[in-house]
């Protein structure tokens, strides 16, 4: 960076203290603009990590004077419960069934609505609306679609001579009923990133797949799908990070029920946490959260980077 | 009807009903609930009127509109300096000091639910604003994406204000925030939205009712009522109406290429 420094300033003495102020004060600037963003993301971010690790090695109810340090043992006895290991296996079916659909879904729909056309952007904007919207009121919304009496789905059920179904009292359905929800809600976001994606990907390619006599669903997989494999790789980070932190929508809906089988981990985060106030275990699985995704998050650079870089 | 006329209502009703549970909540919210009870048409203004005077909406929309326009201030104002810094000045530290604010969208929030909550224990800040809007303002995204925006602006602009005398804050206001606004305006609607619909945090630092945020209302307000059949659904969906209808406009409004494109659509 080139300074232009203050020429018009009076006798030579003032300019020489004033210029040696302002070299100061230049070499401060980036610190001083950064400073504010730092110190917030210092207080509010990095801190909080050293003191879930702290805490999760002590025992604390919030409200006792001491805390005692007592090493692994909340580890130990999240480790042996039943409640962590059904989180961790209703979390990951969760994530596992409703990431590859999100994007399996959000790409066949985006080929479709790549073209700048009207009706491609009339059904883009529709798709778009549920991921802006409140996940309070969608949850709100859909525990009525799927309310055993004036529902709107056992509505259409009655219509046409089939039974009632308890979707979400039934330990059976009510995760399948969330991850549905879910993937209403997200896939507009997923579909947009797409889109822009495949805007991206030259039109002669294209034309060329087509020359050779490729038919569209070839087309789609020889052409699309590895070209727009960096978009992939992102939503895939995006979406996986999004699923082992889902919780607003079961709180709303299920509240982890029925008997756990929509617990998810960060539901039970705040049930240890905030209404047991056992503060010692509720960070050790915090802890927990935060080493499992950051493993994913290495493993899957690992695993999928080199098919992303494969074209350079 | 042509081809296209025919593919554009199509694309339409797919869309309709695609959005049709949130779009049938809205209009039974001004059904009375004996008629959405019996199956009949009964329009009333009645479940507006309890939401906002018994349950309070009227106040949690205001909360909302504070939390979220402060943290939207705010946080554009803190991303965009140290996104300036990071994009224009070459400084000791400078590449450490970036990639932990970019570290910072990989890390899970939730590790920060608990300590957040005992430090602003500690300090006297839960159940209030202030204990709302602080842990939210700090946006790594934000940084990030304005850092890169602001690479993209020549320098020349800025090395002519130097020339003029500017102060570097001078550059930034005057040169770089109108030449960055599409991307700074994208940004702050990004964060407005993710504020106005944040619910884990609210729910963890309030519990003084008159703070409670659209979002906690609506919550309680379902589970207050959580008896099957018995449930007032009309009434619930008003005040899921107020909670969703703000960001709805909005996004009807910055989507005006959308309403553009269709009455260009018309013309031809």
């Amino acid at each position: 960076m080139t300074l232009t420094p203050d020429m018009s300033a009076g006798p030579a003495r003032a300019r020489r203290t004033g210029a040696a102020r302002q070299q100061v004060l230049r070499r401060a600037t980036p610190y001083l603009l950064v400073l504010p963003l730092l110190a917030f993301i210092a207080t509010f971010t990095y801190l909080p990590i050293a003191m879930s690790v702290n805490l999760s090695f002590r025992e604390w109810d919030f409200l006792s004077p001491d805390k005692p340090f007592v090493g692994f043992e909340n580890y130990r006895l999240l480790l042996t419960s039943h409640q962590f290991w059904n989180s961790l296996q209703v979390t990951a079916v969760f994530a596992l069934v409703s990431v590859p659909l999100r994007l399996v879904l959000a790409l066949a729909i985006a080929s479709y609505l790549v073209r700048e056309t009207l009706p491609a952007r009339v059904l883009r904007g529709a798709l778009f609306l549920p991921a802006v919207t409140s996940t309070v009121a969608i949850g709100v919304v859909f525990s009525w679609v799927f309310a055993t009496d004036q529902g709107l789905v056992n509505g259409l059920f009655q219509l046409l001579g089939l039974p009632k179904v308890t979707w979400m009292q039934d330990p059976q359905l009510a995760l399948w009923v969330l991850i549905l929800v879910n993937t209403w809600k997200q896939l507009g976001y997923d579909i947009i990133i797409y889109i822009a994606g495949l805007q991206a990907v030259p039109g002669e390619l294209y034309d060329a797949a087509s020359v050779d006599g490729g038919r569209r669903f070839h087309v789609f997989r020889r052409v699309t799908v590895p070209l727009v494999m960096p978009t992939t790789y992102f939503l895939l980070v995006i979406s996986v990070i999004d699923a082992f932190q889902v919780f607003t929508i079961v709180d709303v809906m299920t509240r982890g029920g029925p008997a756990g089988a929509t617990d998810m981990l960060v539901n039970m985060l705040y049930r240890v946490g905030f209404t047991l106030f056992d503060i010692g275990t509720g960070s050790a699985l915090a802890v927990l959260l935060f080493i499992l995704l950051i493993t994913l998050a290495v493993v899957k650079a690992r695993v999928i980077g080199r098919k992303v870089h494969y074209d350079s | 009807m042509t081809r296209d006329r025919m593919l554009t209502l199509g694309a339409l009703a797919a869309g309709l009903l695609f959005l049709s549970p949130v779009l049938y909540s809205i209009w039974m919210s001004f059904q009375t609930a004996n008629a959405y009870y019996t199956g009949t048409l009964d329009f009333t203004l009645r479940n507006y009127a309890v939401s906002i005077g018994d349950y309070g909406f009227a106040r949690y929309l205001m909360n909302s509109i504070i939390v979220s326009g402060l943290v939207t201030i705010a946080g554009l104002a803190m991303a965009t300096m140290a996104a300036f810094a990071f994009a224009r000045w070459t400084f000791r530290g400078g590449n450490l000091l970036f990639a932990a604010v970019v570290a910072t969208l990989m890390i899970p929030s939730h590790i920060t639910l608990i300590p957040n909550y005992l430090t602003l224990a500690r300090v006297g800040l839960l159940d209030t604003y202030a204990g709302l809007i602080l842990p939210a303002i700090s946006n790594g995204f934000a940084a990030f994406f304005l850092r890169q925006y602001i690479r993209g602006i020549p320098r020349a602009l800025d090395e002519a204000a130097y020339m003029d005398g500017a102060t570097p804050l001078q550059v930034l206001w005057r040169v770089i925030v109108p030449v960055a606004r599409p991307a700074i305006l994208s940004m702050g609607l990004f964060i407005f939205i993710s504020e106005w619909n944040n619910y884990i945090w609210p729910l963890v630092a309030v519990s003084d009712q008159d703070l409670y945020t659209l979002q906690i209302g609506l919550a309680r307000l379902y589970k207050l009522n959580p008896g099957e059949g018995s449930i007032d659904w009309p009434l619930v969906m008003a005040a899921s109406t107020l909670t969703i209808l703000p960001v709805l406009l909005g996004f009807l409004l910055v989507e005006r290429h959308l309403v553009r494109g269709i009455t260009m659509g018309a013309v031809k």
